[in-house]
Formats: C-alpha cells, structure tokens, sequence
C-alpha cells in the first residue's frame, strides 16, 4: 500500500489531527517524523493511506489544524514532498 | 474532620483522580519527546487533559496550555499584555497573583469597584477606568475572600467595545460557574487545577488566545534547531517536562465535573451557603452575604479571626482566617485590620458539614473561646 506522511510542528496539532481524520474514517498512526522530513529538527507525523491523502488535507484545512508539510509515495516506492 | 476550606484547594477529589495519577505514575514516560509506546500515552494523556479543557471552556485544545498554577497562568498574561508604564484597569477584590505581577511591572493600577455585591457599582466604575484610558485590564471572576461573583461577561463587553486587552482570573470559578473563552473574548484565563477542577496540587490551565510571550524558556520537543521559543501555542508557553500524572488526574476531575454539571454543582455548593448564612445570622455572626454569590463566606466572629480558626480546627472544622492573599478585597470591605474567618464549600459540600459548623460556631462564637 502506498503511504503519505503529513508533518506537524507540534504534537498537539497531531493529535488534533490524528482524531479529525479517525473520526472522519481514514485510518492513520501518529508518529515522529522522519528526521530528513523536518529541517526545524523534532516533529510528529501522521502516516496515512495515499488513496487518503487529498481528503485528509482537506478535512484538516476545513478544521484550521496547521499542517507544515505532505509527504506522498511515488510509483518506485520513494517519499517526496508534494504541494499542501 | 469537616473540610469547609475549598478555595483554598479541594482536599477530598473524586476516586478516579487518584487512580488516574497512579496509572500515569507508572504507565507514561516525556511527553511530545519520544514515538515509543510510554512516550506516546503520556502525549495522549495531555492531549486528553487539553481537549477536555478545551470542551469545558469553549475553545481549541492547542489553546489550553498547561501550568504549575493558576498564579503561574497569570504570571504568563500579565507579563504578555503589561509593559512598565501602563495603566491596568483591576477589580477591588484582587489576589495578590495578579497584584503583585502587576507591582513588579511598576506600573499604574486603577483599582475597579470597591462595594461588595453591586454589580452597578463594578461596572460603572470598571467603565470609568477603561474610559481614563488602560493599556489592559486584570479581574477577578469571583472573590475568593467574599465569594463575590463579578459581572464579568459585562466586564469583558466593555472591554471588548474599547479594545482593551484583559486577563480573567477564574481561580475560584473553574468548575463551577461557566467560563468561555470564546464568548467572553479574553486575551487570557487563568485557572489553578487544584481546586474547583479536581486536580491535583501542582497543575492549572492558561487558556490563550494568542500573543503569549514565554516565562520559562527551554526544551519544547519542537522545532529543536531554533534557539527561539516557538511562536505557536501551546509549545510556547510549554518549555520543560509537564506533570504528566498531575494533569491525567486533572482530566479526570474536569472529566467528573463535565458528567456531574458545573451549575448541579454551584446549585449543591448553594443551598449550603444559604443554610449557613441563616444559621450564622441567627447567632448574630457578622455575614458579609449578598446577590451574586458563590460558595464561598467570610464572617466576623466576636474573636480574633485566627483564634477562631485555630479553635474551630480543635473541633474538627477546617476554615481559613486572615487575609486570604487578598488586601485588596479586604481594603474594599474594610476588613484589612481585622481579616475574615473564611468558610468555602466544595463539590461535596453536604448537609452535615454546614450543620456540624454551625453546632460547633453556636458554643464558640457564644463562648468566645
């Protein structure tokens, strides 16, 4: 399955996001992030199916959680960062 | 023993609290700081203390930050919203933790509203002092001398219509009256954990709306490259490792607050007050009573304060005496030489307390030993 990362500068709004996207069914784990992802140095992430990905932004756009950034799976399996 | 000191702190917190703080104790290791198993429920656990917060007092998890008080909450507004210099529009019936912050910033304090119970009197002159001109406004939600509950939504009105930032001090009030961020429009709230929350000691809420300037500086598990603090809440005002099991047990006090109602509670807490005020004005105890009132009673026994506080103490009652860190709520009722003897009623507040007090006042007051 192919995965997305979306990044969070605080815990806090991970968490945020993590109930948003579970109590709008898409299935996701909150995480560090991968420590080449934050340039800022320590952060959390939720991991997400891709086919999700686009709703998951738009569910937490409409909900005013501060995403930093999108990390979405290309077809040789590599992370590379994608436009929010 | 007769616990009748809740303002102070609520001695006696529901069964889960305790619960709640031992499974925290042993179950979760630095929040916001690791992705293991312990690292993650202790995250999960604050995360749960500020969206419960956040549902109780209407406003987004991210801004309840969490504290060691409710003086510490008020440490972070005033030295965000004051700057030496400024006129600060205060209520007459202020704690010394937001007076004494005020003090050290030097700056001019116009003190709002001298008469006990009159919210006419509160709201004309708080208005008066916005008008003079004030760079913020500092007040109280209720006395925690008199039990004074201020006309705060008005308060908070007028500030709004003249754009004066202010800060309210609901250390007596969380719990059992509503508070709302977002209705009242406040920069800040502050609130102790302790008390009307359930909590234990060591842990209260800030709620924040935004242009919070940091107190304490250091690690937030965030943006770990910056040597600035963060500039979103709540990792700002967060620096150094929180009281994890102080606040698991606080999200399970303010989580038996949300099932048992805060005006069940006020309604409870009530009907003790007024039983209390009857009975002590039969004795002919001097009751400083009035409209606008919660649980929370000052008196003026025929005996020092203190001596009466102390005696009642060999009986098995527990009141405060004194001056209650409030000079200013003393100075307004013309208590300041004498103190008050201070009875608070909790969530628990029952039958037996107020009638147990009052048989024990009837010998002491009558007595006067």
């Amino acid at each position: 399955m192919e995965y997305a990362f979306i990044t969070f500068r605080s815990v806090t709004f991970g968490q945020r996001g993590e109930k948003l996207l579970k109590g709008g069914g898409i299935r996701c784990v909150l995480q560090r992030t991968p420590r080449w992802m934050e340039e800022q140095g320590c952060g959390y992430a939720l991991r997400l199916p891709g086919a999700d990905a686009a709703r998951a932004v738009q569910l937490l756009r409409a909900n005013q959680v501060p995403m930093r950034k999108i990390y979405v799976q290309r077809g040789d399996g590599e992370l590379e960062e994608a436009a929010l | 023993m007769i616990y009748l000191d809740s303002g102070a702190t609520s001695l006696r917190k529901p069964a889960q609290v305790y619960r709640a703080v031992e499974r925290a104790m042993r179950t979760c290791a630095n929040p916001g700081r690791g992705g293991y198993a312990a690292a993650m429920a202790a995250s999960r656990q604050l995360y749960a203390c500020r969206e419960t917060a956040a549902d109780l007092f209407d406003c987004l998890p991210e801004q309840v930050v969490l504290t060691t008080s409710c003086t510490h909450g008020l440490n972070i507004a005033i030295r965000s919203l004051v700057k030496p210099g400024d006129r600060v529009v205060v209520s007459g019936f202020e704690h010394n933790a937001v007076t004494r912050p005020l003090h050290a910033l030097d700056v001019r304090i116009y003190v709002a509203g001298r008469r006990l119970f009159d919210w006419e009197d509160t709201l004309a002159d708080f208005r008066r002092g916005l008008e003079d001109g004030a760079q913020a406004a500092v007040f109280t939600h209720v006395s925690n001398v008199f039990g004074y509950i201020l006309p705060v939504e008005r308060m908070a009105r007028l500030c709004r219509e003249r754009g004066v930032p202010f800060i309210v001090d609901a250390a007596q009030s969380a719990g059992t009256l509503p508070v709302s961020l977002k209705q009242w429009g406040a920069d800040f709230i502050a609130m102790p954990g302790h008390k009307g929350l359930l909590g234990p000691q060591g842990t209260g809420l800030l709620l924040c709306r935004d242009g919070a300037e940091p107190l304490l500086y250091g690690g937030t598990g965030s943006a770990s490259i910056e040597q600035r603090m963060p500039e979103y809440l709540p990792d700002r005002l967060e620096a150094g490792t929180l009281n994890v099991p102080g606040f698991a047990g606080l999200t399970a006090g303010m989580a038996y607050i949300r099932a048992a109602g805060t005006e069940r509670i006020f309604q409870a807490e009530h009907r003790q007050l007024r039983r209390c005020i009857r009975g002590l004005g039969e004795m002919g105890v001097k009751v400083f009573a009035g409209e606008h009132q919660a649980a929370t009673l000052s008196m003026l026994p025929d005996m020092d304060c203190e001596a009466a506080a102390e005696a009642m103490a060999k009986r098995g009652i527990a009141l405060r005496a004194g001056l209650h860190c409030a000079p200013y709520a003393h100075e307004s009722a013309g208590t300041l030489q004498t103190g008050t003897l201070r009875l608070s009623y909790g969530y628990d507040a029952s039958r037996e307390q107020t009638d147990r007090f009052l048989q024990e006042a009837s010998k002491l007051f009558r007595s006067g030993r």
